[in-house]
């Protein structure tokens, strides 16, 4: 194993935005993270890349403030991050996202591994490993709870639902793996720090050779609204909880569930 | 053939699609095929309305390595939708044909319907916090969660083509082994009728005894948040609820020191009657529920306990 590679989004952290009265989202005060997911997939890279003492690279793709997730990307023992900021990633749906990131892994390759989240923590498409590794020409591996390399090959366990597989891979393949393959580590000021040294490298959308067709989405947004629930909100909150739970247990009977 | 495609490794799922094939297919005037890896399954696609029937064989059984000779047949046809069950096996199928069409796809949408010259959907984003509705162009593909719609009904004539594909799927850099069912610990609380829901609002784990007492009480089984489970194990993972847990819709959910951020909310959307008991009076979850309680879950919990078994 030479070299492995692991993809991350750069994405509004949902706690911060606020559904308003109109149920648009107000995204006025929300910060920007790495998706929670692709933290794992970070953490499995990084932990492989120990083991085997091989090179672990970043690649990213977002608008312009991706350029911000540098230092924190780096600081999770990366050795360098690709990064593309680019104002195509407003409209980018799954097909957009991963010719870019294809083209950008042609380009820097090629590597044994690449590592990406199961989903991303705003869209959740689940599209992007499986669409890469399709056109790489190499197999993917989704859903990995458990992940080792001996030999040159790669050994998963999978999880789907119903049941675990464990898969097996000779040769280059894509993976994605699931939040509980690990715990994602917390930088400390060292890791911070000595991620201002290491190499980033920007990619431009127009170097990666692609035709206008393959940058033009096929999944275009025509509203997002806040999903509100209509709930009674009948709320007990006197000081005695004797009285509270009372309260509660004759509305409960109310309903007939009691 | 053009027109509107079902794929899905579970049959039963393939029925359930199949009723959202068949809305469409009155809305887009064609015909509607199912792609199946079960031949012993085709007549009953049939009898549920399916057109036709196209039972892929290949020699390699995991339906993962199916992508390239679905693409392949679905090119050949020039589908123009394309509906796949929304397991994890089928999203990992379905983003792979998506990339070798060249073709949009969207996941897990909970709504369907065909619209100009594309389709258009509705799924959930930022975690369950918002709902998008988009078009997607043709050919389109979409996945939708299992049990979204419920099965076609047996229906008309029975009469329908059936046609067997042989394709070549074999891999011989991927092998598959040890394929286990995963044995759930108890009852199954997806299709539980109450649940009591327990959140990092609990001290030790030792406290469950208390929850258990309250469950046993209102005839419940016991759910947790993520934290709970995959933090601090003390409960099975299969017994966590939200967005990337289980989704549940009991009659009556009540969570217990759970703050309700909406990636566990997004799992209990469905329930018919929502109690929240929580210290902090802030705390999302009551913005969730129908009726709450501020306060310490250690004092309540046995009150409570104590009130509901009578
Ligand atoms: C991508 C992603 C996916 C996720 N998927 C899921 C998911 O599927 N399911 C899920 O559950 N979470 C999920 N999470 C985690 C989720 O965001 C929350 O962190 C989690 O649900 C919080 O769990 P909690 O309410 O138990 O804990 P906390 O948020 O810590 O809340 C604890 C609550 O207990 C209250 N409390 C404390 N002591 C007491 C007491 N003595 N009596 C009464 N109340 C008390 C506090 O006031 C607080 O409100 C996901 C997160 C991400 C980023």
């Amino acid at each position: 194993m030479q070299k492995l590679l692991v993809c991350y989004k750069w994405v509004l952290d949902e706690q911060d935005i606020k559904v308003t009265g109109d149920l648009s989202l107000d995204t006025g005060r929300a910060k920007y993270k790495i998706s929670d997911y692709d933290k794992n997939a970070v953490e499995a890279g990084v932990l492989l890349g120990e083991q085997h003492g091989v090179s672990v690279e970043a690649l990213t793709f977002g608008t312009a403030a991706v350029k911000q997730s540098l230092k924190d990307a780096l600081s999770r023992g990366l050795d360098k991050v690709y990064w593309i900021g680019d104002a195509a990633a407003e409209q980018a749906d799954a097909f957009v996202t991963a010719n870019i990131l294809a083209g950008a892994i042609k380009k820097a390759g090629p590597y044994d591994l690449i590592l990406c989240g199961e989903g991303s923590a705003d869209s959740y498409s689940q599209q992007t490993a499986p669409r890469l590794a399709t056109l790489l020409g190499i197999p993917a591996i989704t859903f990995v709870r458990q992940l080792s390399v001996a030999d040159g090959r790669v050994t998963a366990i999978r999880k789907l639902g119903d049941c675990t597989e464990e898969v097996t891979v000779t040769g280059p393949a894509v993976i994605s793996v699931l939040p509980e393959i690990n715990k994602p580590r917390i930088p400390g000021l060292k890791q911070v720090m000595a991620a201002a040294k290491k190499p980033s490298e920007e990619v431009k959308v127009a170097d990666l050779g692609l035709a206008a067709g393959e940058l033009a989405p096929k999944v275009r947004s025509l509203s997002v609204k806040g999903y509100v629930m209509d709930r009674k909100k009948v709320i007990f909150k006197e000081a005695n909880q004797a009285d509270n739970v009372a309260k509660l247990v004759a509305s409960l009977a109310q309903e007939g569930l009691c | 053939m053009p027109g509107i495609w079902i794929y899905s490794e579970d049959s039963a799922v393939a029925r359930q699609l199949l009723t959202a094939g068949l809305e469409l297919k009155n809305a887009m005037k064609q015909p509607v095929a199912v792609l199946t890896l079960s031949g012993e399954e085709a007549q009953t696609f049939i009898d549920a309305g399916a057109d036709k029937v196209y039972v892929v064989k290949g020699s390699n059984p995991w339906p993962e390595s199916y992508a390239n000779a679905v693409a392949d047949l679905l090119t050949k046809e020039q589908a123009g939708v394309l509906l796949v069950g929304g397991t994890m096996r089928g999203k990992d199928l379905a983003a792979k044909v998506a990339a070798s069409l060249k073709a949009g796809l969207v996941t897990d949408a909970l709504r369907v319907a065909c619209a100009g010259d594309g389709i258009e959907t509705t799924r959930l984003v930022y975690g369950g916090l918002a709902v998008r509705t988009e078009t997607v162009t043709l050919p389109a593909l979409v996945t939708i969660p299992p049990r979204t719609f419920a099965e076609a009904a047996v229906q008309g004539t029975g009469q329908g083509e059936v046609v067997i594909v042989e394709v070549a799927n074999d891999d011989n850099r991927v092998s598959v082994t040890n394929v286990c069912p995963i044995v759930r610990q108890g009852a199954d609380i997806a299709a539980a009728d109450r649940i009591v829901c327990v959140g990092r609002g609990l001290s030790k784990k030792e406290d469950l005894t208390m929850v258990e007492a309250l469950a046993a009480a209102v005839g419940a089984e016991i759910g947790c948040t993520r934290g709970i489970s995959e933090d601090y194990r003390w409960l099975p993972n299969d017994r966590y609820i939200g967005i990337s847990g289980q989704k549940v819709k009991p009659e009556l959910y009540i969570g217990l020191g759970i703050s309700g951020q909406v990636q566990h909310v997004a799992g209990i959307r469905d329930a018919k009657v929502i109690v929240a008991v929580d210290s902090n009076e802030k705390a999302p979850i009551f913005e969730a529920a129908d009726y709450g309680i501020v306060g310490d879950l250690y004092e309540v919990v046995p009150l409570l306990t104590k009130a509901m078994q009578k």
